[in-house]
């Protein structure tokens, strides 16, 4: 299958692959996964107490556009207040990479990942996770 | 009901006529193509008792020389056949169908990975990175990082064995419901064994793929 420029972009060269030291604090974790092709994503997120996205780093194991996708994602919720990480959707992703239909899901996993790092971050502060149902059934 | 191409009376759908023994053209589920009720466990000999028998019955080689209707049920019958004894024999295919016949399916609202199966993931797809930048260069070091991933292959073989195990184990337990349980915690125990070795299957797949490229090598 040929690959918008876009996705070779961030496949060639991935932002903020790795994971965060295990001790640094701030730090929400999510990972999501699709059992049917086997992709698994992790998102990590280094959030402010004032609810902003300062930083993020992802490692996935994947296709092609799972790794773009969460590469991308990476850049985009930097310097986001949660509320607006929490906002993107997958067609953003799917635009901006001009992901094809098959690829789509890639594209829902990374928004989904979004939602579970900060469900995550939300846990470990001590606050309710009010995302975690409404992404759970949507 | 569906009518039987040979006989042209009506029978409840399956893929024998009661009547004459012809072929039908039914449209059925695989549980009800091999005769059986729908349940999770299935005894192998019986599996493939039914299936030699209805096979033996509906083969086209049998309706050579029959009207066009006939053979065209016989060949239909026997796709059908075939294709869900293909399904019923693996408790994998027969979990997910089963999944399938209740209206769920593998992805859906299914992408939390349990942290221990991400963990796993992560260190084995680290190892194989590993091998592959490794390759090439010292000949000793290559080799242990092979023997290494070669015993990650014989864990995931046993995990995958395990899962399996409980999948069975559990097809019992479900089986043994009563008619007016609540389905849906049944179908989450369900979704979560299948998608585990799903991963583990990927995962020994990815693994082959790396070792069987150095023996090409």
């Amino acid at each position: 299958m040929a690959y918008s420029t876009k996705v070779l972009d961030h496949y060639n060269h991935p932002r903020n692959v790795g994971s965060f030291a295990k001790d640094e604090e701030n730090i929400g974790t999510g990972v999501v996964g699709a059992p049917e092709c086997g992709d698994v994503m992790k998102l990590q997120l280094k959030i402010t107490d004032q609810g902003v996205i300062e930083d993020a780093r992802f490692k996935t194991f994947g296709c092609g556009s799972a790794i773009a996708s969460s590469s991308y994602v990476t850049e985009l919720v930097k310097g986001k207040r949660i509320d607006e990480a929490l906002a993107i959707r997958n067609t953003s992703i799917v635009q901006e990479l001009n992901l094809p239909p098959v690829k789509i899901h890639c594209s829902v996993l990374a928004e989904d990942a979004i939602k579970a790092a900060i469900s995550d971050w939300k846990k470990r502060k001590g606050m309710a996770p009010a995302e975690e149902k409404k992404s759970a059934e949507g | 009901m569906v009518q039987c191409p040979s006989c042209a009376r009506l029978s409840e759908p399956r893929l024998v006529c009661p009547q004459c023994g012809g072929p039908l053209p039914a449209e059925i589920d695989s549980f009800a193509a091999l005769g059986l009720t729908r349940k999770l466990v299935i005894a192998p000999a019986a599996l493939e008792r039914a299936y030699h028998d209805l096979s033996r019955r509906i083969h086209p080689d049998r309706f050579a020389s029959s009207p066009p209707k006939v053979r065209d049920a016989s060949l239909r019958a026997t796709a059908l056949l075939t294709r869900s004894y293909r399904i019923l024999s693996d408790p994998v295919s027969r979990g997910n169908y089963w999944l399938e016949l209740n209206g769920e399916k593998l992805n859906q609202n299914n992408n939390r990975v349990p942290p221990d199966l991400a963990e796993l993931v992560f260190e084995i797809q680290e190892q194989l990175a590993e091998f592959r930048a490794a390759r090439g260069g010292d000949a000793s070091e290559t080799g242990d990082i092979a023997d290494a991933i070669a015993g990650r292959r014989r864990e995931l073989a046993a995990a995958i064995e395990q899962a399996i195990g409980d999948l069975n184990r559990n097809f019992e337990r479900w089986d043994a419901r009563g008619e007016h349980d609540d389905l849906a915690p049944l179908i989450s125990e369900l979704k979560a064994l299948l998608s585990r070795i799903a991963y583990l299957r990927t995962l020994i797949r990815d693994v082959d793929r790396e070792l069987d490229s150095v023996k090409a090598a």
